[in-house]
């Protein structure tokens, strides 16, 4: 120290701490507390380092390693770094760190008490409200989930009852169908020999041509037949027959795709793959685009230079003109996602609104509204039609599902085709046909409902079950021009406007469930994949308090829930604010 | 032509280089010496090929004055039959000044000739040459005209062949030449004729170059010498590759002086990067140091042959202890300074006796400084700020990098992300804490914009070749560029720092000046036209290496304004031309966080240093990528050694502050940001020293050590001040690094105490916590061992002095203090202690000159904590302190306190105060 003197005796006795250790000193030299030197009473905050821990030198500044003792009186006690001893920032509210004489520091101490214990007790308050919530959530919980069992068991004995009888059905379909075949053939087969008798100048044979765009119609799939229902008055033929193979194709295509997409109303997987693809030719077009660059306009030469330190794609900022450079980035990569991923939020939307009203009640007219959502789910998976987006409009809005449509379109037709030719009973067939479609129908309902049911109890819903409600909710915040939309067990994603960033997908919970963790979400260029932590806190609502991004492309989230309102840690603050009472000097008591 | 002469192992590396990194260099952007007409024309030129002889030699105004015409009249080289004028001067302290131009009394365009880079003071040091001796040399058949240039040195201007040499006088001996080679060649401006087609093409760009041809070229020799260093910035090492010659495998590029904005620059390349100075040291165990300083701020590219370059068509004997260069620069006129050393540092003293010695920092400014790109908002800052304190790991400044601004128009503040600026410098302030923003050169085209307005309005853009304002692209879209070679614009640039201007600045707030290469975005080369104009009808390609420098310096007296002349500026520019020591630091640019690029920051600091710019680091991290944990660990480890010591990184890393890395490597960190903190009083003695003499704070071995030659080409370790060796360890999970030694004396080894032989390499082994790093016997080092959170809390601590002893038992050493802040120091108001121990006996004395130093106007009230002693003969107990006849104990106590360092002898607590004078004495 440069010109004072320390009051050596005042300092040990305000660190009433280590009394015992210290006691030693009255009767000859102690150890350092680490062990590797000693040192007698005279050395005791003597203002010189001996021991390399610090143990010497609890009142001063002497010791790089050393901590030095606040009482604190009115608040509670603390260990501040001996590298803020005397160095003229008041540290301790009492101001006991400031010893030296240069700077005086008030004691502060029953104010700031007075204020952290005010906090602390609206905390405890909150804990002690958030732990009621809490239980009653658990509770529902756990009866949702009995519930939820409960109706797994049940579909799961639909299923087998509605599996035999589909089977039968088709058995039976099939045969009519073998017949009604039979005896077109046989049919054309005479007509045929009447045409070529007729006039032998003809076309080439209707067959040929029938077999041709039978073939076509079933490599283009659904949406592609739409349109040769639509336009082409020469298809009557090629779907002549078709309900059949239509299904089958249906039922093929739904095999090869991952259960969860196919079948689940949460899309989760679909855009990763699309979207790497779309990361991929991105990085080759800003090859191309530097290398290029002697063909680029003055602006556009600059604008791509200057990409090379922001980490942009240069041809997303060749496009937009003049704005932030940061959120120029993120515009130009959820443009992309936005673009090949079109309807894919109202789609979530949907399905979850579904979900809702799934558990509520369970009446069949709802069964058929969830059924038409889903089956223009799985097949709008199918149409590989998502740059149409014209097309993927249609299908979100209208309610029957357009596969629905196309079926009774198909079969409207076929009835219309048939009404000529079938020497079949007519009533007979399309009752079969009628039932067929129905029981498969409803079994391809119960068996998504029962696979999205199953894939929803496999979920970590917590010790207690303390998350369940969790899912199927989405919690959002705003944060100046972007929405921040956290759903767990699910995904997260940053909105701006009509373009959509996702931050995550739903990883797992992380530190004892008080974590929620979202990965692989869109790539950064130059970066990582986005992934989010949401940090949870007792509170009486679930709420997201808090976003932010503290590194590129890794964010950061605060969400207040009752879940969190543990009964262990409202005793800790308990205690906690105990101690602080105690702390309280006398004479403040009458203040 | 690159390819095919190299050896197998640098296409390797090259390739290596692209293939680790996500990144690379666009080396296809920027043109090559093939490319570049001047240059490819001066490099086909043959040894010899300079037909000029000396004429009309007499003295005028104390200079000797020449003219250089043609020997005959060549029909081909009609731009070079006009004679030029040629003037020799001469300096005190060993320099002489050789400047040719044109003979034209009214050109119809005047060449340019660099303004406001040479120091007043030192044209005041012109000796008045009154007397010119004819002599003959070398057997010409024509005379010599030689000059005084210092003691036991003579200037000879050689007529015929045409020379110019500095040589001793004793024995005739040339210590360095001009056109000893017969390259020098001269394009005089000339009127276009038809058919001339000047239009130079590259890439997307061209080039209408108004005026023609007008480059020059020449070559330099070096006498007993055996490496050439310096002419800055290049990724390179610090002893100079040779470029041309038989036996020339790296590189076949000339080092190439053009400030660019260089995307994710390789660290091995001559390729030219922010900044240049055009200025060479040679160093020799033959003869030591001499230099060579071209005033031109053209585009420069210097060859560094390679022995035997012109074997066969050489004119002269070999030399084995001769560098010889070639210069070749595309406007401009010579203006060269010879410095004639002879000691490394004599030639330093020199140098910067031309272009003005580094400013004194503020204390600081010497500290550690975190930077990132971007600390988001204030709610950012005020977080990384109390994460410092948490950790207990100290730090200075914290900086704002361009996302701070209002869309990139400086002296503007994003107000959603910074709605109270100047609370949130005045809490960092109140923890003795500074800030600093970014202001970069471009100016946004933006008519709402206040200093867009002005400028425009009142003209001071820079104009393009057709007259209009050149409008460029930069970090703000369409930018303008002000005219900063005119002092009215510089000094209403100057005025925009004052605290009225800047609106939410404080005091506490300091500059940062990026791209002022400068960087544009669209332009050739990423940066501006050569045919852009400026001031007076100049050319941007006549004055492009300045263009950094006037900015840097308009903003640092932008500070200096603001201070009212009290405050010691502090601005961190990225380009720089010689002469930039005096407005502040320089950094390496955007390096990339790989070890490589840790290794090549120390011969890029070092080549910076001796260079005058003594106040240089690197990015510590490396700016682009994330750097692995150790190999951020070894940054700092290294990097707090750097005279300017900052960690930053670019916007798309991870986060890097010290304490995101897990406890152990907290740990590591904040104690290697804790040793600098330690050695601040050193730093700031080794500053003022640089400021005084201009002898850099970071040294190559050589400087310290000239006459050992293991030290000429080693650039892996370096001195800090006189005392402290230092090493990095470059390579991932190293169980021990070999580390070369220097000298007679033995170095103590900074963390265990040990002893190590001079002269040695050694097998030094490394453990995570540590690198290279010791203090030399026979010099006594200041320290303050108390952790704080700032510098700034560190005024009143105690010191600890170091004494490490030779094998007499003696040391010596410098403390030098004073308030850190002010230009006070310049009346006086300073501390300036020697330390000197021999005989067992330690001494405090003034080492100030009696008249320099007014004890009255500052002192310090600090005292002395800790004396340690390195290598005492063992059985001292106790000391003896006078005045006063105090006794105080010796015992063991550990080196570095705070890494549990090994057991030294220790004088505790004699609490004498630093700034008396007393004596203690070993008993």
């Amino acid at each position: 120290m440069c010109s004072f003197e320390v009051d050596y005796g005042n300092i040990l006795s305000k660190n009433s701490i280590d009394e015992n250790y210290y006691k030693g000193l009255s009767s000859g030299a102690i150890k350092c507390k680490d062990g590797s030197k000693k040192f007698t009473k005279a050395q005791l905050n003597d203002d010189f380092c001996d021991c390399p821990d610090g143990s010497d030198e609890p009142g001063t500044s002497a010791c790089p390693n050393g901590k030095f003792y606040c009482k604190n009186a009115g608040h509670v006690p603390q260990f501040i770094y001996s590298s803020r001893v005397n160095d003229g920032i008041c540290d301790c509210c009492d101001g006991s760190d400031e010893y030296d004489g240069k700077v005086k520091c008030p004691n502060t101490c029953w104010e700031v008490g007075k204020v952290a214990r005010d906090k602390l007790k609206k905390k405890i308050a909150t804990f002690q409200e958030g732990i009621t919530v809490r239980r009653k959530e658990i509770e529902e919980a756990k009866l949702a989930i009995a519930k939820e069992e409960a109706e797994i068991s049940k579909l799961k004995n639909e299923e087998k009852v509605l599996k035999a009888r589909v089977e039968q059905l088709r058995e039976k379909k099939e045969a009519i169908e073998k017949a009604e075949e039979d005896e077109r053939l046989k049919k054309e087969k005479e007509e045929k020999a009447r045409k070529e008798a007729d006039d032998a100048k003809q076309e080439p044979s209707k067959a040929e041509e029938k077999t041709d765009a039978q073939e076509e119609a079933v490599k283009t799939g659904i949406h592609d037949k739409i349109g040769l229902l639509e336009d082409s008055p020469s298809v009557k033929d090629a779907v002549e027959g078709h309900d059949n193979a239509a299904d089958e194709e249906q039922h093929n295509e739904a095999e090869q795709v991952p259960k969860e997409s196919s079948q689940h109303p949460e899309i989760k997987e679909e855009p990763a793959p699309n979207n790497n693809k779309a990361d991929v030719s991105s990085g080759n077009e800003e090859k191309d685009a530097t290398e290029n660059t002697e063909s680029l306009s003055n602006e556009e030469l600059g604008r791509v230079v200057g990409s090379r330190w922001l980490g942009k794609k240069s041809e997303k900022e060749t496009e937009s003109v003049g704005a932030g450079t940061d959120s120029d980035h993120d515009e130009a990569l959820s443009d992309n996602h936005e673009e090949e991923h079109p309807g894919y939020d109202s789609d979530v939307d949907d399905h979850q609104d579904d979900d809702e009203h799934k558990y509520d009640d369970d009446d069949s007219e709802d069964q058929v509204d969830d059924f038409a959502g889903e089956d223009h789910d799985s097949s709008s998976h199918k149409s590989d039609s998502d740059d149409d987006s014209d097309f993927a409009d249609t299908t979100t809005t209208t309610s029957p599902s357009w596969t629905e449509k196309i079926q009774q379109t198909v079969k409207r037709i076929l009835r219309s085709v048939n009404l000529f030719r079938t020497p079949v009973n007519i009533s007979d067939a399309d009752s079969i046909r009628k039932e067929y479609d129905e029981a498969s129908a409803k079994l391809t309902k119960i068996e998504s409902k029962l696979s999205s049911l199953k894939q929803k109890l496999k979920q970590d819903f917590g010790r207690d079950k303390e998350f369940y409600s969790f899912h199927g909710q989405c919690f959002e915040s705003k944060e100046n021009k972007y929405t921040y939309k956290i759903c767990p067990f699910k995904q997260a994603s940053q909105v701006e406007g009509y373009s959509t960033t996702r931050l995550g997908n739903w990883d797992k919970f992380e530190d004892s469930y008080r974590t929620m963790l979202f990965t692989s979400g869109d790539h950064c260029w130059n970066g990582p994949d986005r992934s989010l932590k949401v940090k949870l806190r007792c509170g009486l609502k679930n709420e997201v308090t808090d976003i932010d991004e503290p590194s590129r492309c890794e964010y950061l989230a605060f969400l207040a829930t009752p879940a969190l309102c543990l009964e262990e840690k409202l005793e800790e603050l308990q205690n906690k604010l105990e101690t602080m009472n105690r702390e309280q000097p006398q004479g403040h008591d009458e203040l | 032509m690159r390819a095919p002469a190299r050896a197998l192992v640098f296409p390797l590396v090259v390739l290596l280089v692209l293939v680790t990194s996500a990144y690379s260099w666009k080396k296809e952007e920027f043109r090559d010496c093939n490319q570049t007409p001047f240059c490819k024309r001066a490099r086909s030129r043959k040894p010899g090929s300079c037909n000029l002889r000396a004429t009309d030699v007499s003295i005028s105004d104390g200079d000797l004055i020449a003219k250089l015409v043609p020997k005959e009249e060549n029909p081909e080289q009609l731009h070079n039959n006009k004679p030029l004028v040629l003037t020799l001067s001469v300096y005190q302290d060993g320099v002489m000044r050789v400047k040719i131009d044109e003979d034209d009394q009214n050109p119809k365009k005047k060449r340019f000739q660099v303004p406001d880079v040479i120091e007043e003071d030192f044209l005041n040091t012109k000796l008045w040459l009154t007397r010119v001796k004819e002599e003959q040399i070398d057997g010409d058949s024509s005379f010599s005209s030689v000059v005084y240039l210092s003691d036991g040195y003579e200037g000879v201007l050689r007529h015929d062949p045409f020379e110019i040499f500095a040589r001793e006088s004793k024995n005739g001996k040339r210590v360095l030449s001009i056109n000893s080679n017969g390259l020098f060649d001269f394009e005089q401006l000339r009127e276009k004729k038809e058919g001339d087609d000047w239009e130079e093409r590259f890439r997307s760009h061209t080039d209408t170059r108004p005026y023609g041809p007008q480059s020059i070229s020449f070559d330099v020799s070096f006498y007993g010498a055996d490496f050439v260093y310096g002419i800055p910035q290049h990724a390179t090492s610090l002893a100079l590759k040779p470029t041309r010659g038989p036996n020339v495998e790296e590189y076949s590029e000339p080092y190439r002086l053009f400030n660019l904005d260089v995307f994710e620059y390789l660290h091995e390349s001559p390729f030219g990067l922010y900044g240049s100075i055009p200025f060479m040291i040679s160093h020799g165990k033959a003869r030591g140091s001499s230099g060579f300083f071209w005033l031109n701020a053209a585009e420069m590219q210097i060859d560094v042959l390679g022995s035997d370059w012109n074997s066969n068509d050489s004119m002269w004997p070999l030399n084995n202890h001769r560098v010889d260069t070639l210069w070749m620069s595309e406007a401009g006129v010579v203006d060269t300074f010879f410095f004639i050393g002879p000691g490394p540092k004599d030639v330093v003293r020199q140098y910067t006796s031309v272009t003005g010695r580094p400013s004194m920092p503020q204390l600081f400014a010497t500290a550690y400084h975190q930077c990132r790109w971007n600390y988001r908002d204030e709610e950012d800052v005020y977080n990384v700020d109390s994460k410092f304190d948490e950790h207990d790991i100290p730090y200075d400044v914290l900086w704002l990098d361009i996302e701070h601004t209002d869309g990139k128009k400086y002296f503007t503040w994003d107000r959603v992300l910074f709605p109270n600026p100047e609370e949130m410098q005045n809490k960092l302030a109140a923890k003795g804490r500074h800030m600093v923003t970014i202001v970069d050169p471009h100016i946004k085209r933006d008519e709402s914009y206040h200093i867009h307005k002005e400028a425009l309005e009142k003209g001071y853009y820079v104009k393009d070749a057709t007259g209009k304002d050149y409008d460029g692209w930069c970090w703000p879209g369409a930018s303008s560029y002000t005219d900063l070679l005119n002092p009215e614009i510089r000094s209403w640039w100057s005025d925009k720092f004052s605290l009225d201007s800047y609106v939410g600045s404080t005091k506490y707030l300091y500059i940062w000046n990026d791209m002022n290469e400068p960087s544009v975005f669209n332009g050739p080369e990423v940066t501006m036209p050569r045919d852009a104009l400026h001031h007076g009808g100049v050319e941007h390609r006549e004055l492009h290496n300045l263009y950094g420098y006037y900015f840097h310096m308009a903003t640092s007296n932008g500070l200096l304004k603001r201070g009212d002349g009290k405050d010691r500026p502090f601005v961190l520019a990225r380009a720089f031309f010689a002469g930039s020591q005096r407005y502040g630091a320089i950094w390496t640019g955007d390096n990339t966080a790989e070890w490589e690029q840790l290794r090549v920051s120390v011969p890029m600091v070092l080549s910076l240093s001796i260079s005058g710019i003594v106040f240089s680091g690197a990015d510590v991290g490396g700016f682009f990528g994330n750097p692995e944990t150790e190999l951020l660990v070894r940054w700092y480890q290294l990097g707090a050694y750097y005279p300017f010591f900052r960690g930053h990184a670019h916007h798309d890393t991870k986060r890097r502050e010290p304490w995101l890395f897990g406890e152990k490597n907290t740990q590591l960190m904040r104690e290697a940001i804790h040793v600098r903190y330690m050695y601040l009083p050193y730093f700031y003695t080794l500053f003022r020293e640089a400021n005084s003499t201009g002898t850099p704070v970071a040294r190559p071995l050589w400087m310290e050590f000239p006459g050992d030659e293991n030290t000429f080409s080693n650039d892996e370790a370096f001195m800090v001040g006189n005392g402290l060796l230092v090493q990095g360890v470059y390579t991932e999970r190293a169980k021990h690094v070999s580390v070369y030694l220097p000298g007679e004396e033995s170095w103590y080894d900074l963390r265990s105490a040990s002893a190590y032989k001079g002269g040695h390499t050694h097998k030094y082994e490394v453990s995570e916590d540590t690198i290279p790093s010791f203090q030399r016997a026979g010099t006594i080092i200041p320290r303050k061992d108390r952790l704080r959170r700032s510098s700034t809390q560190m005024e009143n601590d105690p010191y600890t002095l170091v004494i490490a002893l030779n094998s007499s038992q003696a040391a010596e050493g410098e403390l030098y203090i004073d308030d850190g802040k002010s230009f006070e120091f310049k009346h006086g108001a300073f501390v300036h202690r020697r330390f000197t121990f021999s005989s067992g006996k330690l001494i405090s004395s003034n080492a100030a000159a009696p008249s320099t130093a007014e004890s009255n106007l500052f002192s310090s009230e600090c005292t002395v904590e800790r004396i340690i002693l390195l290598g005492l003969t063992p059985g001292a107990k106790t000391a003896l302190i006078e005045p006063g006849n105090k006794k105080v104990e010796i015992e063991l106590g550990p080196i570095f306190i705070e890494g549990n360092g090994g057991s030294v002898l220790t004088i505790r607590k004699p609490n004498v105060r630093i700034a008396d004078d007393w004596s203690i004495q070993i008993l």
